[in-house]
């Protein structure tokens, strides 16, 4: 196999419909261990969709996507366990309104772990520490800014101590002011070594932490470059075009 | 003649100690009604040949009236050989009528729990029935209290159609009063202020659940 | 008597249930129209008192409205025909419910649009009902619609003040033919046949009036 044992995803050969709709054409990408990719690109692109298929979310049609080893829609139980060394952040938090921060890290430690509650309780409040909010563990998501429901929404994510983490435009439902609060948790974990894949515009925080810049447009990987050469002079001509409109905000 | 408000009075305890057996029938046949409810929207819901007939049946029920659906009980039933007291009847109709509405109350209280929900309840690796458990029932609940507590006012109002099958309900005590009195205006008056005073006490106490329900779960 | 013939004698009824329902609406649509409006644009004292009158006619179990107003109307002097009374009772009933709709309709439109033609130098009555109304009467008009499917199937219980509706000729024919089962599954149909296609059309209205705003999904 050409997998090596410190490559975490694996994709080769990607495609994807939304019915006569060709979302993802012949996507490759790997992600090696401890690495950070950014996936940028206009909306409508396939970003998302290339993302939320590495964990299971979307199924796909065409090719071949080995998460940690397992190539992913074959079998259902596989499948399952290798999502399980995901973590995953969405765009819209996507915490549950009806149970308190601390419920919302314990409830897949519990279930899914089956870890007791003191020892869930624990786990959770060292990641709500980490993301420095452990003061609203006994809150309720709709108390919070949009900036401290994401960082719960990421301590919530850490708490299966994924070996990957999966961000799909993490910034983009907050106001400007809160942004900054998320994206420190984000450089603070790729500080710690965490393996990433992050769907952001938020260039900054790609030319600080990335190693690997990926452009994508109309379901293609147009662009792929170490951080260093994506922002310098070299790079696909319509990657250029993005960078340009989108660094003039 | 006019109104006698003295006999009007006298009728009230009457009346009144029917109040139980009213609340009771609207009791039972509302949870038979949830129950009912919930299940054909679960077989809705999965979809498939079963799904579009229960589909059906739902519309078919909310295209006939309660009245209908208490005489064809009451009459069909015993054809069979099927002897049930006309209280059970009566629970019976009442339950299988509002199941109907009681679908698309279960419907809509689930449809509007956002997609990311189940989404991150999958991203965490939770298995469907835990996700269903933890996270979609008690959401779903949530956005059900307020309508079914509006299901219960209406199917308290339905229970006085009870009276012609003869439940003693507070309509049917009124009637029995009137029967022996020749004075129908008094009792039925006392009988309808009693399920007007029930229907906006326990409706004024849905819309302050609901402003509760509204305030827990404002972003 | 032949099951076709059992469903034909039942639908002799079908003249009265309609005119029973087509006479409720006379009721119906001014009630709905002039308390909904009221209730929204009135404050303090007056609207408590729009909304007294709203909830009497809403909150109230209309069979036992029907039965007070056949038996008490005559006790105090006026004397109307069972058909009057009955559109009465049913239509202002559903009017109540059609009143909700209407002040809920105008309550939900942006306050900017009131705005704007206040801006524009439109009078207030102007704006109601050259911007509000339109716009609330378009967004209500499936629940409308559900509020007509109601009335119909309420027009059953004019059986009960000897009207010779559906129901009543199924009642009737019960008495010389001992067919239950066929007799109540006629009504039932018949009912449905009436109802269903009503609940299509406002099913197709609902799609039509959501469309523009739907919601997409990004990918």
């Amino acid at each position: 196999m050409s997998a090596q044992s410190d490559t975490i995803v694996d994709i080769q050969g990607l495609n994807k419909w939304f019915g006569a709709l060709h979302v993802l054409k012949d996507v490759d990408l790997t992600v090696a261990c401890g690495s950070r990719v950014v996936v940028c690109g206009p909306s409508g692109s396939g970003k998302s969709t290339l993302i939320r298929c590495i964990n299971g979310l979307e199924s796909y049609q065409q090719g071949a996507l080995r998460l940690a080893g397992t190539t992913l829609g074959l079998n259902a139980r596989e499948t399952a366990s290798a999502r399980r060394q995901t973590g995953m952040v969405f765009q819209s938090f996507n915490l549950f309104p009806h149970l308190t921060v601390l419920s919302n890290c314990t409830l897949a430690l519990r279930r899914v772990a089956g870890r007791s509650r003191g020892e869930a309780q624990d786990i959770a409040m060292a990641h709500l520490e980490k993301v420095r909010i452990p003061e609203k563990a006994m809150s309720y998501p709709g108390q919070l800014s949009g900036g401290q429901q994401q960082r719960v929404a990421i301590a919530r994510a850490l708490c299966l101590n994924p070996r990957i983490m999966l961000f799909d435009e993490p910034t983009s439902a907050l106001d400007p002011e809160m942004i900054k609060e998320v994206l420190d948790v984000m450089v603070a974990l790729a500080r710690d070594g965490m393996t990433m894949v992050c769907v952001t515009h938020e260039m900054g925080f790609a030319r600080e932490v990335a190693d690997q810049v990926v452009f994508m447009d109309g379901g293609c990987i147009l662009d792929r470059a170490p951080a260093r050469d994506f922002f310098g002079s070299a790079g696909h001509p319509r990657s250029r075009l993005f960078l340009d409109t989108i660094l003039k905000h | 003649m006019g109104f006698d408000l003295a006999f009007a009075l006298s009728s009230v305890p009457t009346i009144l100690g029917a109040v139980g057996t009213t609340l009771c029938v609207a009791l039972v046949s509302c949870i038979g009604a949830a129950a009912i409810g919930f299940f054909f929207e679960m077989v809705r819901r999965a979809g498939g040949i079963a799904g579009l007939t229960v589909g059906f049946v739902i519309d078919f029920i909310r295209s006939t009236p309660v009245l209908a659906w208490l005489y064809f009980l009451y009459f069909v039933l015993p054809f069979y050989g099927i002897r049930l007291g006309s209280m059970t009847v009566g629970v019976m109709g009442l339950s299988l009528y509002y199941s109907g509405y009681l679908a698309e109350v279960f419907k809509a209280g689930i449809d509007a729990i956002p997609k990311g929900q189940s989404e991150a309840a999958r991203a965490l690796s939770l298995s469907r029935r835990d996700a269903v458990i933890h996270v979609i029932a008690p959401q779903m609940l949530r956005n059900i209290a307020a309508p079914l507590g509006n299901y219960f006012v209406s199917i308290l109002k339905a229970t006085p159609y009870l009276a012609v099958l003869a439940v003693p309900e507070m309509l049917g005590r009124a009637f029995d009063i009137a029967s022996e009195t020749y004075r129908y205006t008094e009792p039925l008056v006392v009988a309808g202020l009693i399920f007007l005073a029930l229907a906006l006490v326990i409706s004024h106490g849905v819309k302050r659940l609901e402003r509760r329900l509204l305030a827990v779960g404002a972003r | 008597m032949s099951l076709f013939d059992i469903w034909l004698g039942i639908l002799q009824g079908l003249g009265t249930t309609a005119a029973v329902t087509a006479y409720g609406l006379v009721f119906a649509v001014p009630f709905a129209l002039v308390f909904g409006i009221a209730q929204y644009l009135t404050q303090g004292v007056a609207r408590l008192l729009v909304t007294g009158v709203i909830e009497f006619w809403r909150s109230s179990a209309v069979i036992i409205l029907l039965f007070i107003f056949y038996y008490a109307l005559p006790v105090v002097g006026i004397t109307l025909s069972a058909m009057t009374v009955s559109a009465m009772v049913l239509g202002l009933n559903a009017g109540g419910y059609a009143s909700q709709a209407v002040r809920a309709g105008l309550q939900a439109l942006p306050p900017g649009q009131r705005e704007a033609g206040a801006a524009l130098g439109l009078s207030r009555p102007a704006i109601l009902l050259l911007i509000e109304l339109p716009q609330a009467l378009v967004a209500m008009s499936p629940t409308f619609v559900n509020t007509l499917i109601q009335l119909v199937k309420a027009t059953a219980l004019v059986s009960l003040v000897t009207l010779t509706d559906m129901t009543f000729r199924a009642k009737e024919i019960a008495q010389v033919e001992y067919n239950p089962v066929a007799i109540y599954t006629a009504l039932l149909l018949a009912f449905f046949v009436v109802c269903y296609p009503i609940a299509l059309a406002g099913r197709w209205l609902e799609a039509r009036v959501a469309a523009p705003g739907s919601r997409s999904r990004g990918i």
